[in-house]
């Protein structure tokens, strides 16, 4: 079964669908099966969802033709909504509902996308596997033993079990394109301020990005078009971006990239690569980067840290519970003792020791030097050449199987922090199956590539036939 | 023994008009509690700061103003520390060591000594802008007695501007001129109104030789200042003398008993997790020093150099200056061709004195007279039609409670011919000990003179001359 927002929504313009009947269809496939899969931290209500699907109609009625007129869109619950709770996977914002959306939210409700509810997660979009959540575990639509990829694990799956046909997630090492490779769906981390970060709970301010999440190349184009473009309420956003496409595509490999990989990833890889070749696409391969191999640690030093200084915040004050205590400082102790998972308190407190004084010359500025380095070489490799690796070294890991090793687990980050270090932008979209598990590919271009990205992997798309593909569909 | 003493100004913006990183109003105070807060200041999950031009580029113009090396870009860093009235639990700050670039490395405090009539200097280590914290208040007053806390966060996110000394500054006086010029500084610069409550508070560096460096936080007052830094400096020669060992600590100072209290023993080391903050690009000083320069900023030393250049004496200049919108009515008047030495003398002695007086606030520029107004009085001096004091006596009562005053008339001039007639008639005694040499007798019928001239202008010194020559020439009589 092939299903595409961007056909739906012609469909819905033209009359030929009706939003209400799509949207409860929506609505009821989430009662169905949410309960296996939770993908869903909230959901919204049927007669909220109705009567948002009638004023769309009316609006078309009356001759408007919104980009996303009438589509299902589920939204990470690490973005900011004023109609629908914003947990960030984590207890201690249990029931916060934000006084204002996010930029992006309100954008997608200009163009009459319907927000159906709020993904699951990695509590504050710490982890790879949607484990940590403090809602439960995501499960994998394509294999329920095994986990869809995280953070924006919900988002992936909602995509692939078609309760969503749109959806947001967010990238800050990659977690929008690992679940998408692990859920046969598209994601791509558009370069370091394309998109407003305004109302996305911070992990790592400087990392990350929201991200498109589509079950096509089309539909993917789609949501970024909508969802880009400068903001004042965000300092990092860039103005007047202007789009830097490469004029002939040529592809690099690098082994660096890809030997560590399992064997089915690098057949995956290699198989289309030569696929390309067919095309008339010129690939070229090299050995090895000078600073890739620093870039695991580089990365979850810088994001530690940040992240150690972006959740002070969550002490009792405002929110979580704080309890009767001899003194403030206790109070506050144990409100996120009681309400921040054990991987949120890990990395916070390794953040704190990268940036304590006696460390944080090692640790933090070590850091901040090797990630310049590697942005530098990332730049220069990409200025003429899109980069391509796998998404993940592995196959969707089964439930539980990481989660207790946390140097396995981050390792599942190794293709994908380095586009997040640079600011480059990011494309992950399937390449192939093997044992009814989904493989991804990502290809990363220079800073504003986004278009040169999407042309190629439309072609991509049209090699390996998977687009608008549904798990058990 | 030797002392020395070092000073931490945090000084708000008033006048920036927004907050630091929000559109939230600058001036906090008129509102009901946490009212003036928007989703950045209260530091909401993926709110965002972005900073605000008008809190930087006065900033940026009072580092010109203090000679400041300035750096090219500036850097916001993040300060960790937990506290009820920080709500991200991390100030933004500007901190060199922090991997930050502040607003000012470096610059001199020039401040003017009145009494010495001297332009003294103590250096500047830096200043930086930062966020306010909000407030906390507790039910009974204080920590102790109240049950309840409550935090208001109106303030948080106002922009303060940190300004540093060297420990450098010779005596507490010396202190207390230092921070006063500093404040009046950014007044004329546009960027505070340090009249506003709550709107400037001083760390104080003090160390007697021999002991080690007491910080006294939170001052509230230029005059608790100097209040303070006397009582220290007297606190800490008592234990150095007394062969008692000074050791470093934070100290409160209350100003209703005017002593210091200890507030934490040997300062544990500070660990504030510095770090640039990611939401907030590096931000070129440049482009926004150009505007700064476009302004075309004044400052006390310089209006104080235009006085004085117009021939008016450096103490009148000086009590012209201190008073803003006293030295721009000044300034207004004499640019439209008032008498600069009379009009300096109405403004900054009688004038002043009698809106003191009227418990009238200074400060508030319609409450000095219309430059066209002054004008008109300064030629009727100028051109003798009046005398300085019949204007002083006439004129400035009524002009304080009228500052546009249309009609500037006198009483009709009473003739002193006749009056000393008659108040040489009623006092005979006071002639008789005038003719026996006792001098003082004459200041008496002067005074009786004019106060049966109550009311109508009459000139002193007139009416004393005019008086003389009368006893003189009926000293035959007696
Ligand atoms: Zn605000």
């Amino acid at each position: 079964m092939k299903l595409t927002a961007s056909s739906i929504r012609d469909e819905i313009i033209k009359g030929n669908m009706d939003i209400e009947d799509y949207i409860l269809g929506k609505l009821e496939l989430i009662r169905k099966n949410d309960k296996k899969i939770n993908a869903f931290i909230s959901i919204d209500s049927e007669g909220f969802l109705r009567e948002r699907a009638r004023n769309i109609k009316m609006g078309i009625r009356s001759g408007k033709k919104p980009m996303l007129a009438g589509i299902a869109i589920s939204i990470k619950d690490v973005i900011s909504t004023s109609f629908l709770p914003t947990t960030a996977g984590s207890k201690i914002l249990e029931g916060y509902i934000p006084p204002f959306n996010a930029t992006v939210v309100e954008k997608i409700l200009k163009e009459g996308g319907i927000v159906i509810g709020k993904t699951n997660l990695d509590e504050f979009a710490m982890g790879s596997t949607t484990e940590f959540s403090a809602y439960g575990p995501t499960r994998n639509p394509w294999d329920l033993e095994r986990v869809a990829g995280g953070s924006s694990g919900g988002s992936a799956a909602s995509l692939s079990y078609g309760a969503a046909d749109l959806s947001l997630g967010s990238d800050t090492g990659g977690s929008a394109r690992l679940p998408a490779s692990y859920t046969c769906t598209f994601g791509l981390k558009p370069t370091y301020g394309l998109v407003s970060r305004y109302g996305l709970i911070p992990y790592a301010n400087s990392l990350e990005q929201i991200s498109p999440m589509a079950r096509s190349m089309e539909d993917l184009a789609l949501l970024l078009k909508v969802i880009k473009g400068y903001d004042e309420k965000d300092a990092t956003s860039i103005p007047r971006a202007e789009e830097k496409s490469y004029e002939k595509f040529k592809v690099c490999v690098i082994e660096d990239l890809v030997r560590d990989s399992d064997r089915p990833i690098k057949s995956s890889l290699y198989n289309l690569l030569y696929k390309l070749e067919l095309e008339g696409i010129e690939t070229e391969y090299r050995e090895r980067l000078d600073y890739i191999n620093y870039a695991l640690p580089v990365y979850y030093t810088i994001a530690f840290a940040e992240a150690s200084s972006n959740l002070a915040r969550y002490d009792g004050k405002l929110y979580g519970k704080m309890g009767n205590s001899e003194t403030y400082k206790k109070a506050s102790i144990d409100t996120r003792k009681s309400n921040l998972g054990l991987e949120v308190r890990k990395r916070i407190l390794m953040g704190v020791l990268t940036l304590s004084e006696g460390f944080k010359n090692e640790y933090y500025i070590a850091a901040t030097k090797g990630r310049r380095l590697i942005r530098d070489e990332i730049l220069k490799v990409t200025k003429d050449c899109i980069l391509v690796s796998p998404v993940s070294p592995i196959l969707p890991p089964r439930i539980g199987e990481k989660i207790d090793d946390p140097l396995k687990l981050y390792a599942m980050d190794v293709y994908t922090v380095i586009a997040n270090l640079a600011g480059i932008p990011a494309l992950a979209l399937p390449s192939s199956f093997y044992n009814g598990l989904p493989i991804g590919v990502q290809f990363m271009g220079k800073p504003f590539s986004e278009s040169s990205l999407i042309r190629l992997g439309l072609i991509i798309e049209k090699i390996t036939g998977i687009s608008g593909v549904i798990a058990g569909g | 023994m030797k002392y020395k003493i070092g000073l931490e100004i945090h000084t708000q913006l008033t006048e920036a008009g927004t907050k630091l990183f929000c559109g939230c109003d600058s001036n906090y105070r008129k509102y009901k509690p946490n009212t003036n807060v928007c989703p950045v200041c209260l530091g909401l999950p993926g709110a965002l700061p972005v900073p605000r031009k008008q809190p930087i580029i006065l900033a940026l113009a009072v580092a010109e103003t203090f000679n400041c090396r300035i750096p090219e870009s500036m850097v916001f860093t993040r300060k960790h520390y937990f506290y009820p009235d920080l709500l991200k639990n991390y100030q933004i700050t500007q901190y060199e060591k922090g991997g930050g670039m502040p607003v000012c490395l470096g610059g001199t405090l020039k401040y003017y000594d009145p009494d010495l009539d001297l332009w003294k200097k103590v250096k500047l280590r830096r200043m930086n802008i930062e966020e306010d914290p909000g407030k906390t208040e507790y039910s009974e007053g204080n920590i102790l007695a109240s049950e309840f806390a409550y935090v208001d966060y109106n303030r948080s996110g106002v922009p303060l501007l940190e300004v540093v000394t060297e420990p450098e500054i010779p005596t507490p006086r010396d202190a207390r001129k230092a921070v006063e010029y500093l404040l009046l500084t950014m007044e004329y610069v546009g960027a505070m109104n340090p009249r506003l409550e709550g709107s400037f508070r001083v760390d104080a560096n003090i160390s007697v030789e021999g002991g080690e460096r007491i910080e006294v936080k939170n001052i509230g007052s230029t005059l608790d200042l100097e209040r303070a830094l006397r009582y220290e400096i007297f606190r800490q020669r008592k234990i150095v003398e007394g062969k008692g060992v000074v050791e470093r600590e934070t100290r409160h100072w209350d100003p209703v008993r005017g002593i210091t209290k200890s507030l934490r023993s040997k300062e544990s080391e500070e660990e504030y997790l510095y770090f640039p903050d990611p939401d907030i690009p590096m931000i070129s000083t440049e482009p926004l020093l150009k505007e700064v320069r476009k302004r075309n900023i004044t400052t006390p030393e310089k209006i104080m150099e235009r006085v004085s250049r117009l021939g008016v004496n450096r103490r009148t200049a000086w009590s012209l200056v201190t008073i803003k919108a006293c030295a721009e009515t000044f300034l207004e008047a004499v640019s439209i061709g008032a008498d600069p030495i009379i009009s300096s003398r109405i403004l900054a002695i009688d004038y002043k004195g009698h809106l003191r007086k009227s418990g009238m606030n200074l400060y508030k520029r319609k409450n000095w007279p219309d430059p066209i107004v002054l004008k008109k009085i300064s030629d009727l001096i100028r051109n003798k039609v009046y005398t300085y004091d019949e204007i002083k006596y006439n004129i400035i009562p009524k002009l304080v409670n009228d500052p546009k005053m249309i009609h500037i008339t006198l009483p009709e001039k009473a003739s002193p011919e006749k009056l000393i007639t008659e108040v040489m008639n009623e006092e005979r005694k006071a002639v008789w000990d005038f003719y026996q040499g006792k001098k003082e007798a004459l200041d008496y019928l002067v005074g009786k003179v004019l106060k049966k001239a109550y009311g109508k202008a009459m000139d002193p010194k007139k009416v004393r001359k005019l008086l003389e020559e009368s006893l003189y020439k009926s000293s035959n009589i007696y």
